[in-house]
């Protein structure tokens, strides 16, 4: 095996990339922790707990990625190995869409698209299932929350619901 | 006779008919959520938690506890009829009832589960009655350095017990005491990791992350395989164990009782735990161990009492230290926070109404549950037939109207979603999210305390070696920080490290 394929092999693991993430976190919790002040230890700063959890996470990170580079680890293929990934991709971009619109759209303009795409989505509902629950499903908990628990849910820039 | 005279106030207040009604309610929909894979009590409790906040604090905890309980019975049904555990506590009854199952034995299989919730859980309300106020009047001398000590011991059992890596547990709940800190600072009321957002000046809240993290999260792992179910379809018949029955799970039943009631105590413990150990301790005490895993009725009535047990042994550290046990009972305590309760040693004595009333509702609430679990049994069959291309975007319609109704606050909406997408990947890694829970609702307390003690004892590190209870937690949570590392610990903590998803 080449000494590039060989770096690849070990790029692509993902015990590896998870131990850094934490790492990377760590080391922005410890600066988080060090510009809020630590204060002194008879009189801990807002900083002083943030700073120590910092050092922690950085430490039990650092341990996850010696591990990795040292034992090796699953690769991102194998973790999603006999998975259908794409499904809960297609779930994350309905909900990334229906966040973007919930405030513009307003609850009941965004939520009854974000069912009927969820329903098609994931394992298709036939349509003429699908419609109908789209529809009366979040009319029907708008209308309860509204008229029966006096909760507004948003009504967007339309003033529909 | 001071106990029999607070349990007689106790039923005063849990007969009163709203009280009533929402016991209902809530072990009517703990059942649901049992009985349905893929929703556990966390994401229902904290779909209904600003529910909670239209009635008294009594009714609203009722119905919080009833969905706890309520799952563990209705979980039993799932396991036995389709070998999907209901929720994570009934992960064991799998093996043993739905064996049974298989073999024309689906009544007793179920009807065992249910009488063994029942003693459990009513022998577990006798205990709590028993055992929570006398740990009150200790608790009242227990001084921020104990309270810290105490908090740091559960977080470290929980990630003793959770499943895979200790290392990675030990990386979500540092994780998740600084999310837990985000927002102003207590004592100092500087803004901390706000990046100049208002609404993380109060911080990130717990419904959007339990919500997240258990809930958007258990849905994206379940869309990605095709759920097959094997339901048993045969009528299911003669719900009452038969004589053989009875003696051969009287043992477990009563094992599985005391056992579960004090793992549920322990902190970072619960019913998930109680129900794996109850089945190993049956399975090593049985003289026939090979009948295990092929339909022995043993291996059912022992779990599901340990993990009625452990649901009602959860309750004593929350009420009596004001500390919660698990993710469960951190969104209990959530439940007393909106209603300006701070659960503790002094809550028994100034509430005790509220606690008496509640461990009263847990009685009648057992009770409705048995009448729900087997006579209706056919009802849940029936929900069991639900398909999941329905179920799925229906729960997350759910979970997007709890959390924005949590808050009137669409920004709860994005950190949710958020938070699902983290859970998803955490779980695909092997990062487990009930320590980051857990930690995440301790973290505040856990610096308060902290930082209290260290301006007490002028900056002496000694004041948590020194005081008795705060060194012996200390030096439990270093033994088991330190065990894993020897290999005969380390293939012992396997043996029990869970799952305490769902």
């Amino acid at each position: 095996m080449s000494a590039d394929s060989n770096v690849k092999v070990r790029l692509n693991n993902s015990e590896l990339w998870g131990g850094l993430i934490g790492l990377g976190l760590g080391i922005f919790v410890v600066q988080s922790g060090l510009k809020l002040k630590l204060g002194t230890i008879h009189e801990p700063g807002p900083g002083f707990v943030l700073f120590y959890a910092g050092i922690l996470i950085c430490a039990f990170a650092a341990t996850i990625v010696v591990a990795a580079l040292t034992e090796g680890g699953p690769t991102f293929g194998s973790r999603w190995k006999d998975a259908r990934w794409a499904k809960p991709v297609i779930v994350i971009a309905c909900l990334t869409a229906f966040a973007f619109a919930l405030d513009p759209l307003g609850f009941l303009l965004a939520a009854i698209p974000l069912t009927l795409l969820l329903m098609r989505q994931i394992d298709p509902v036939r349509w003429s299932l699908a419609v109908p629950i789209s529809i009366l499903v979040p009319t029907g908990i708008w209308w309860l929350l509204k008229h029966a628990l006096g909760i507004q849910l948003p009504s967007g820039s339309f003033g529909i619901g | 006779m001071d106990t029999l005279v607070n349990v007689a106030h106790g039923f005063g207040v849990a007969l009163a008919p709203i009280n009533l009604l929402y016991c209902f309610l809530g072990v009517f929909i703990g059942t649901l959520v049992g009985v349905l894979p893929g929703i556990g009590p966390i994401s229902a409790m904290s779909l209904l938690l600003p529910v909670t906040l239209s009635g008294t604090p009594e009714s609203g905890i009722i119905m919080m506890a009833g969905i706890y309980y309520g799952s563990m019975y209705g979980g039993s049904t799932t396991s036995i009829l389709v070998n999907i555990p209901g929720e994570a506590a009934s992960v064991v009854t799998c093996i043993d009832g739905h064996q049974m199952a298989k073999q024309g034995r689906a009544g007793p299989a179920l009807g065992i589960a249910a009488f063994g919730s029942f003693i459990a859980g009513t022998f577990a309300l006798v205990a709590l009655m028993l055992v929570a106020p006398r740990l009150a009047s200790v608790a009242i001398v227990f001084g921020p350095a104990e309270y810290f000590s105490l908090m740091a011991l559960g977080l470290v059992v929980l990630t003793f017990l959770t499943q895979g890596s200790m290392v990675k547990a030990l990386l979500m709940a540092c994780i998740g005491v600084v999310l837990g800190l985000i927002g102003l600072d207590s004592i100092t009321a500087q803004p901390r990791l706000t990046f100049g957002r208002m609404e993380l000046m109060d911080g990130i809240g717990l419904v959007p992350v339990v919500m997240g993290l258990f809930g958007v999260a258990e849905v994206l792992l379940n869309t990605e395989q095709v759920i097959r179910r094997d339901i048993i379809n045969a009528k299911i018949t003669r719900l009452l164990p038969n004589k053989e029955d009875w003696k051969a799970s009287a043992g477990p039943v009563g094992r599985g009782t005391v056992l579960g009631f004090f793992l549920g105590i322990l902190p970072g413990g619960g019913a998930v735990v109680a129900s794996f150990a109850s089945y190993a301790l049956e399975k090593r005490l049985s003289g026939t161990p090979e009948r295990f895993g092929h339909g022995a009725i043993e291996g059912v009535a022992g779990p599901e009492s340990a993990n009625n047990a452990a649901a009602g042994g959860a309750f004593i550290p929350l009420m009596t230290l004001g500390i919660p046990p698990n993710v469960v009972m951190a969104l209990l305590l959530g439940a007393f926070v909106v209603h300006g309760l701070q659960p503790g040693p002094l809550m028994i004595a100034q509430n005790p109404g509220l606690f008496w009333g509640i461990v009263a509702s847990m009685y009648i609430g057992n009770l409705m549950l048995l009448v729900l679990n087997l006579p209706m049994i056919g009802m849940w069959v029936q929900l069991l037939k639900l398909p999941y291309n329905i179920l799925f975007p229906l729960i997350i319609l759910f979970t997007i109207i709890g959390v924005y109704c949590s808050g009137n606050n669409v920004f709860d909406v994005y950190v949710m979603i958020a938070f699902g997408v983290i859970g998803y990947f955490m779980r695909k890694l092997g990062y487990e999210p009930a320590p980051l829970v857990l930690a995440f609702v301790l973290g505040p307390m856990l610096e308060n305390n902290l930082r209290k003690s260290l301006i007490l004892s002028q900056g002496d590190l000694g004041i948590f070696v020194t005081r008795p209870i705060s060194a012996v937690c200390l030096a439990l949570a270093l033994v088991l920080l330190i065990g894993p590392l020897l290999p005969s610990l380390r293939r012992k903590r396997e043996l029990v490290a869970l799952d305490e998803g769902a």
